[in-house]
């Protein structure tokens, strides 16, 4: 038996069980209302993933690293304010995104040298630092929001080009691809899946486990930071008080799309497509026009329902092994 | 009334997926007898108990219990028709107290709440049977090793249990701890409970046991009193050759005079001081030692895999500083650890992967792994090692102990480090898988690495080793030449530290 096919097909079953839940998803809503499968509609769809896409993918090289990061919606913010703050002063926006980025990279390595350095738990650490770049980002603008985030720049990033696809939706492309390859085709990539799976026996194979995972944490941050750019030019104002609660909706994409909490296993397709199926869901929910509450229940029962499909999966793979026996 | 059947096992069979793991084992356990039960690794010992005691309720076959049938259904339920276990000492809750773990699912209540008073007095009472030192509301993480086998020990005589089953007890005991043991299984037994003794080190069934079953394969073997029983007879059903026909090294020994490591007296406070010694070119070094002799410290902190206090090391006569295994592995030197599972190779990546791992940066062009060349790697140390199944795309997990040590020791091989350190390099190995490992200890050693080799198995340590160090509580005790070998002289070096 071949176990490396055996467990390619499961992956793939895994991501094509994600495409076909959005199919349903989308018959059913069109069933109800044919508008849901408009262009329009479905670029609404993708646009809405973006934030939640950006910081999934993010937060996926943490939870790869069996660790977490519940920080990021306050780097988000940070981000925002920043980023707002260059431009209103008059900066050139590319520069700004460039910051913008390096910062969010920056904050991301402090959460990986907390956690490395220091030995605290990431869930631990970075409650500490969701609560402590909160507060730099309220200190840095007094609490108010930025205003007057200059046209330019939204147009650069959030503005339509091409059948009135906005740029945001190939930023969120663009990020995916170069994660995917970097996990898939570079040292890095395959030492982060090693000491996800088992961080001693890495550790003593010569790895600098540290360093890969203080950078895993760097990458955190820059899902955050692309995801506050995106959210900026969107909204063309900069709330410190941006994105609460959005490391749930990120840690949620990524657990859809097959990503263990305790680490080593997860691909950035699979939490690129439950960023798709939560926005698919969402929206639907908006086009047949239910109540916002009842938006919570379904999003809450999608994700217990993906990651006890993942446990019945994986299950029937071991199964399907021929077990080895020890005693 | 003490000839009667205790425990009748009668065609027991279990059959795991892939494997029959119990192959129709009849015997039985008299009344009030200390019962050996031995056998290899993967002999079915463990599983036999396992049953015994409702760990795992679907199985061929019966089992009757003082002459009628029984089929737990839990260990709660075992307990509760009086068998109990004394398990190994990893499975108590470190954070509770003695006291706690003792009693733990049955404490003792006054209405809703715990009766402390009457916790502490019932468990000091039973360790104060075991003649042990600390009392029952010390926390567990702060005691000794042996004192946690101690506790684990107490576990088992709080229920009272008419038969108690001991699985490896003295693994982790110092000799005093050890005749203590065997006085309380003595006294166990004069009180007319029924023992079975699981264990592989023979000496023990001769001192302690009345009979002694041998397993093999799944299969009983023989049931014999152990008073007409020789340890050569037991050595024989146990394995069915003879163990030193093949721990030998068939090729004449010729390693250089080049020391390639030095090391000086090395220390890592608290478990062991100023060790030094010698390692040359083509040599394989024994390091023996019982448990507790920290023989295995000694090598992590060579390889940097934890940080030494003092000493220095030398490789090839320059002087090093060795603090991760980073700077282990670019010094040349690898480690093949004790446990596999927990440290050797990681169980989500494929033998590609695995045993690529040390040396990923050999397949890296312009930032980009280039992942056939990996491949060809792999498969090349897959052929040399004679890895079965031979596909690099097998998760290292899905083999079997003997393949997963090749796919470890293939990993150090492709880094061409100099200096492999084996930590019981067979443990958990088939036996055919033992020889083949022999040999390529031999043939590595004839190439010019140079081998430092732990062990607790004496004939294998013998056989193998151009030099044998023996420690003892943390220092080097005695070097011995391979012309002064004798197992007599090594165990007593070993044990009375010379």
């Amino acid at each position: 038996m071949d176990g490396k096919k055996k467990k390619k097909n499961i992956k793939i079953i895994r991501e094509f069980g994600i495409i076909v839940a959005i199919l349903l998803i989308a018959i059913i809503f069109t069933l109800i209302d044919p508008l849901y499968v408009t262009p329009y509609n479905i670029i609404s769809i993708i646009e809405q993933s973006t934030i939640n896409g950006l910081m999934g993918i993010g937060i996926t090289f943490a939870i790869l690293a069996a660790g977490i990061d519940l920080s990021i919606g306050s780097t988000f913010a940070i981000i925002i304010v920043c980023v707002g703050k260059l431009l209103v002063s008059g900066i050139n926006p590319i520069l700004a995104i460039i910051i913008g980025i390096g910062l969010g990279f920056a904050v991301g390595i402090g959460n990986g040298l907390l956690i490395c350095k220091m030995n605290i738990q990431p869930f631990v650490a970075t409650l500490g630092t969701m609560s402590l770049y909160r507060g730099i980002a309220y200190i840095l603008t007094g609490g108010w929001p930025v205003l007057n985030i200059p046209k330019n720049f939204r147009s650069m990033v959030d503005g339509d080009i091409l059948y009135n696809i906005p740029v945001s939706i190939f930023i969120l492309l663009l990020f995916a691809f170069l994660t995917h390859i970097l996990l898939k085709y570079t040292r890095f990539g395959i030492y982060i899946y090693a000491l996800g799976g088992n961080e001693e026996a890495t550790r003593l194979s010569g790895v600098s486990v540290d360093r890969v995972k203080i950078l895993a944490y760097g990458i955190v941050g820059i899902g955050a930071a692309l995801a506050g750019i995106v959210m900026l030019a969107r909204l063309g104002t900069g709330e410190p008080s941006a994105g609460q609660g959005y490391e749930l909706n990120a840690i949620a994409a990524a657990a859809i799309g097959g990503a263990s909490l305790a680490g080593g296993k997860g691909s950035i397709i699979g939490t690129f497509l439950g960023a798709i199926l939560l926005s698919a869901l969402k929206v639907g929910l908006i086009v047949v026009g239910v109540d916002t509450f009842w938006q919570y229940i379904a999003t809450g029962i999608i994700i217990i329902l993906a990651v006890y499909i993942e446990y019945v999966q994986s299950k029937l793979y071991s199964k399907s092994l021929t077990v080895r026996y020890q005693e | 009334m003490r000839n009667r059947s205790m425990i009748e096992f009668n065609n027991i069979s279990k059959i795991f997926p892939g494997a029959k793991v119990l192959k129709e084992v009849s015997f039985d356990i008299k009344k009030g007898e200390v019962h050996a039960l031995i056998g290899e690794n993967g002999a079915g010992k463990s599983t036999l108990l396992n049953i015994l005691h409702g760990m795992y309720t679907e199985y061929e076959g019966d089992i009757f219990l003082d002459g009628q049938k029984v089929n737990f259904k839990n260990p709660h339920n075992a307990i509760e028709f009086g068998i109990a276990k004394v398990h190994q000492e990893i499975s108590l809750v470190p954070e509770l107290t003695v006291g706690q773990n003792i009693v733990l699912g049955y404490e003792p209540r006054k209405g809703q709440f715990i009766d402390f008073d009457k916790l502490y007095n019932q468990s000091d009472k039973i360790l104060k049977r075991l003649c042990c030192k600390f009392r029952s509301n010390d926390i567990v993480s702060t005691l000794s090793i042996g004192e946690m086998q101690m506790t684990a020990i107490a576990k088992a005589l709080f229920h009272n249990a008419r038969v108690i089953s001991f699985d490896e007890p003295t693994a982790s005991l110092s000799g005093s701890e050890v005749n203590t043991l065997f006085e309380i299984i003595r006294d166990l037994k004069n009180n007319g409970t029924t023992i079975i003794y699981v264990t592989h080190r023979l000496e023990e069934v001769f001192q302690i046991a009345d009979r002694v079953t041998v397993l093999k394969d799944g299969k009983h073997i023989t049931t014999n009193n152990v008073s007409n029983i020789t340890r050569e007879h037991l050595i024989k059903n146990m394995i069915g050759r003879d163990i030193c026909a093949f721990a030998v090294r068939n090729r004449p020994r010729r390693f250089e005079d080049k020391v390639v490591l030095d090391v000086r007296n090395l220390s890592v406070t608290p478990y062991f001081k100023n060790v030094s010694f010698k390692l040359r070119r083509g040599e394989i070094l024994g390091f023996f030692g019982l448990l507790g002799s920290k023989r295995t410290d000694v090598v992590r902190a060579i390889f940097g895999a934890d940080k030494k206090n003092s000493g220095e090391i030398f490789i090839n006569g320059k002087k090093k500083e060795i603090f991760s295994p980073e700077e282990g592995l670019k010094n040349g030197i690898g480690l093949i650890p004790e446990d596999r599972k927990t440290q050797g190779f990681v169980k989500n990546l494929t033998n590609a992967d695995n045993i690529g791992l040390s040396c990923l940066k050999k397949f890296v062009y312009f930032g980009f792994l280039n992942h056939n060349e990996k491949k060809k790697n792999c498969e090349y140390f897959m052929e040399k090692l004679n890895l079965t199944p031979k596909d690099p795309m097998y998760f290292t997990e899905q083999l079997s102990g003997g393949n997963q040590q090749k796919v470890v020791l293939a990993k150090w091989l492709s880094s061409k480090v100099d200096i492999i350190i084996f930590d019981e390099p067979t443990k958990g190995i088939d036996v055919g898988t033992k020889q083949e490992i022999y040999r390529l200890l031999e043939d590595l050693a004839e190439e010019g690495k140079s081998i430092i080799m732990v062990s607790s198995e004496l004939l294998e340590i013998i056989g193998m080793s151009d030099r044998i160090i023996i420690m003892n509580e943390g220092r080097i005790v005695k070097t011995l030449n391979y012309t002064e070998f004798s197992e007599e002289k090594i165990l007593q070096f070993a044990m009375e530290g010379g």
